[in-house]
C-alpha cells in the first residue's frame, strides 16, 4: 500500500524528521496490510456502529455549574493567559 | 502475602481500630520509597497529601465517626487520570507541566470513599502500548523478573500491586491494557461493561472503546474498588444508571453449574504451550467442580485486532488533536501553524506519532469506507457472534495474552509484535463486554493470565465465578520475591 507520508503528516499536523520518515515509511504499508485484512469478513447486511450501547441523546439545561475554584485553576494550568481572559495567538493577520 | 496487603483486610482492620490510616499509609510510602527505584511505578508519590488525608480518616475514627467504604486503604492511580491539584502527563511529555484543574470522577469517588491516593504510575505515552515502555518518562519492570516488561498501557498501577506497594490501583483498558498487564504481572485485573464506569477527567484515548477498572490481588477486592467508582456520572453521558451494583459482602462464589465457554479462536498456534497448559488445567479446575464446558466457536475473533488497530488510531488521532500548545502545556513559538506543528512535534513520542499518522491515513478522503467505515460494521459483527455464544454459555474463558512477559526492549522495534499482545484482549473492548484476568499458574516462572468474558453489564456472573476459582486455587496469593 502506497501512503504519502508527506500529506498525511500535513493533515495529523506533525513535522517529521528524516529518521521518523524512514521509519514511518517502513513500519506504516505493513501495519495497513495487516489491518487490510478486515476486508475478508463479509459485511453484507450488517450496519457500520460506531456504539454498540443503547444510549440515546439526552438533553440537560444550559446552566453554568463550574467552581470558581475549577475555574481559577483551568485559567492557571492554560499556558498563557491575560486576567482572566485565555490567550491564543491571533488567527488572522 | 501478609493479610494486610488486600483492601479488604486494611478497611476492616482501620475500621475496627486494630491499625490507623497513617500507619498503613506510612506503610506503604516507605515500600514506595525503598523499593520503587527498581520497579519504577511510580512517576509521583504524594507524600504529604497521602498523610493528611491517613490523618483526617484518623480523625474520623477517634470522633467516632461511621468510616466511609475504603477508609484508609492506599490506591495508585495511573497517570491519565485527573487529581485536582496534582499532575497528571499521561506519559507524555507534552502534558509534563499540566496540573489537574478538577478532579477525575473516579479519583474523586475513591477519595469520598476514604480510600488514600498515594501516587501517580507510569503508562505508554497516552496509553499507546503494552509494554509502559513508550513513557516519555521511565520504564517500569515486571516485580516477578525486573528485566522484563510489566505489560502496559497499565504498566504502573499494575506493577505497584504486584510489588504490594498498594492494595489496589486504577488503570484504563482501552485493548487490554488492564487485564494484560494483570495477567503478566500475575494479579488481578478488570474491564468493566462500556459505560459501567465514568471516564470524566480520564486523559482519552479511544472514546468507544475506553473504559476504567481496578487492579487488585482479589475478586473481592476489585468488587469492592468496583462498588465505590460504578455507576451513571453526569458527566459521562455513555455512563449508565445501574439497576444493581453488586456487593463484595453478598457474594456467593459458584461455579457450580456455569456454563463455561472454550473458544478454539482462543487457542492459537504459536502461542506459549505452557500457557496453554495452564489455563487448561483452570478450565479442568471448572470442570471438577460442577461447571459444563462448551466447546464454541466465534469465528470473527482473529479480525478483533485488526479492528482495533482501525477504531483506536482513528479515534485517538481525533482526541489527540486537541494538544496543540492551546491548552495545555507548553506554548510554541511562532505564528498559529509553527505553534501546532512544533509544540505536537516535539511533545509526542514515536509511538503516538505512529498512530495519529495512521488514524489521520485511515479517516483521510479514499481511505475512510475501506477502513474506518469496514471496521465498524466488523465491530457490530463480532458483537452479534458473542450476543449468539451467550445463549449457550454464562462465561468465555481464555487465556489473557498468548505469552508470559517478554524482556525490556525485545518487541520495542516491532509494532505488529507488541499489538499481537493484545490479541486475546481487544474483543472485549470491540464488543464492549467486562472481561477479567486472574492468576492461574506458571509458565517458566513467570505469571499466566486467565480471562473470563460475559454478557455486558453481567460482571455479577464472572465475579462469582473468578471469585470461586479463587478459593479453589493458591495462585494470588503468590507474591514476587524482594
Amino acid at each position: 500500500m502506497d501512503i504519502n507520508l508527506d500529506h498525511i503528516a500535513k493533515l495529523a499536523k506533525l513535522r517529521l524528521t528524516d529518521s521518523e520518515k524512514e521509519t514511518l515509511g517502513r513500519q506504516l504499508p505493513s501495519i495497513v496490510d495487516y489491518i487490510a485484512k478486515l476486508q475478508e469478513v463479509d459485511t453484507s447486511g450488517i450496519d457500520p456502529k460506531a456504539y454498540l450501547t443503547d444510549a440515546t441523546n439526552v438533553f440537560r439545561s444550559d446552566v453554568p455549574s463550574t467552581a470558581q475554584a475549577e475555574r481559577d485553576a483551568a485559567v492557571a494550568a492554560f499556558p498563557k493567559s491575560a486576567g482572566d481572559a485565555l490567550e491564543v495567538p491571533g488567527i488572522f493577520n | 502475602m501478609s493479610e494486610l496487603l488486600t483492601v479488604k483486610a486494611i478497611r476492616d482492620a482501620v475500621a475496627e481500630g486494630t491499625v490507623t490510616a497513617e500507619e498503613i499509609v506510612k506503610n506503604s510510602l516507605a515500600r514506595i520509597d525503598a523499593e520503587d527505584a527498581e520497579i519504577g511505578a511510580f512517576l509521583e508519590v504524594f507524600h504529604t497529601r497521602a498523610l493528611e488525608k491517613a490523618r483526617e480518616i484518623d480523625a474520623m475514627k477517634v470522633r467516632g465517626d461511621v468510616l466511609p467504604r475504603l477508609a484508609g486503604v492506599p490506591v495508585a492511580i495511573k497517570d491519565n487520570m485527573l487529581l485536582m491539584g496534582e499532575k497528571a502527563s499521561a506519559g507524555s511529555k507534552i502534558l509534563q507541566d499540566y496540573t489537574s484543574a478538577y478532579s477525575a470522577t473516579v479519583v474523586a469517588r475513591l477519595e469520598e470513599a476514604g480510600a488514600i491516593i498515594v501516587g501517580r504510575t507510569n503508562m505508554d505515552e497516552f496509553a499507546m502500548g503494552s509494554s509502559t515502555e513508550t513513557s516519555a518518562f521511565q520504564k517500569t519492570r515486571n516485580p516477578w523478573d525486573t528485566s522484563r516488561v510489566p505489560g502496559g498501557s497499565s504498566g504502573g498501577s499494575c506493577a505497584a500491586v504486584a510489588a504490594g506497594f498498594v492494595a489496589a490501583a486504577l488503570g484504563s483498558d482501552t485493548g487490554g491494557s488492564i487485564r494484560q498487564p494483570a495477567a503478566l504481572c500475575g494479579i488481578v485485573g478488570l474491564k468493566p461493561t462500556y459505560g459501567r464506569v465514568s471516564r470524566y477527567g480520564i486523559v482519552a484515548l479511544a472514546s468507544s472503546l475506553d473504559q476504567v477498572g481496578p487492579f487488585a490481588h482479589t475478586v473481592e477486592d476489585a468488587m469492592l474498588v468496583m462498588e465505590v467508582i460504578e455507576g451513571r456520572d453526569e458527566h459521562d453521558a455513555t455512563s449508565v444508571e445501574l439497576d444493581s451494583k453488586p456487593v463484595a459482602e453478598l457474594l456467593e462464589p459458584s461455579m457450580k453449574g456455569l456454563r463455561v465457554g472454550v473458544p478454539k479462536e482462543y487457542f492459537i498456534d504459536g502461542m506459549d504451550p505452557e500457557v496453554r497448559a495452564r489455563v487448561e488445567e483452570a478450565i479442568e479446575v471448572f470442570r471438577a467442580n460442577g461447571a459444563e464446558i462448551i466447546d464454541i466457536s466465534l469465528p470473527l475473533s482473529p479480525y478483533a485486532l485488526p479492528t482495533y488497530y482501525i477504531i483506536q488510531p482513528a479515534e485517538a488521532s481525533s482526541n489527540l488533536a486537541r494538544f496543540d500548545g492551546m491548552r495545555y502545556g507548553t506554548r510554541a513559538p511562532g505564528a498559529l501553524e509553527d505553534s501546532y506543528l512544533t509544540a505536537r512535534s516535539e511533545g509526542f513520542g514515536l509511538e503516538v506519532k505512529r498512530r495519529i499518522m495512521l488514524g489521520s491515513f485511515i479517516l483521510s478522503a479514499g481511505y475512510y469506507d475501506a477502513f474506518y467505515k469496514k471496521s465498524l460494521a466488523v465491530r457490530n459483527a463480532l458483537r452479534k457472534e458473542f450476543d449468539e455464544a451467550f445463549k449457550q454459555v454464562d462465561v468465555i474463558i481464555s487465556p489473557t495474552t498468548p505469552g508470559t512477559a517478554w524482556k525490556l526492549g525485545e518487541k520495542f522495534d516491532d509494532p505488529i509484535a507488541m499489538y499481537l499482545a493484545d490479541v486475546f484482549t481487544t474483543p472485549a473492548n470491540i464488543a464492549g463486554l467486562p472481561g477479567i484476568s486472574i492468576p492461574c499458574g506458571f509458565a517458566n516462572d513467570l505469571p499466566v493470565g486467565l480471562q473470563l468474558q460475559a454478557k455486558p453489564f453481567d460482571e455479577m456472573t464472572m465475579y462469582k465465578a473468578a471469585a470461586a476459582y479463587q478459593t479453589l486455587t493458591d495462585w494470588h496469593t503468590k507474591v514476587p520475591q524482594a
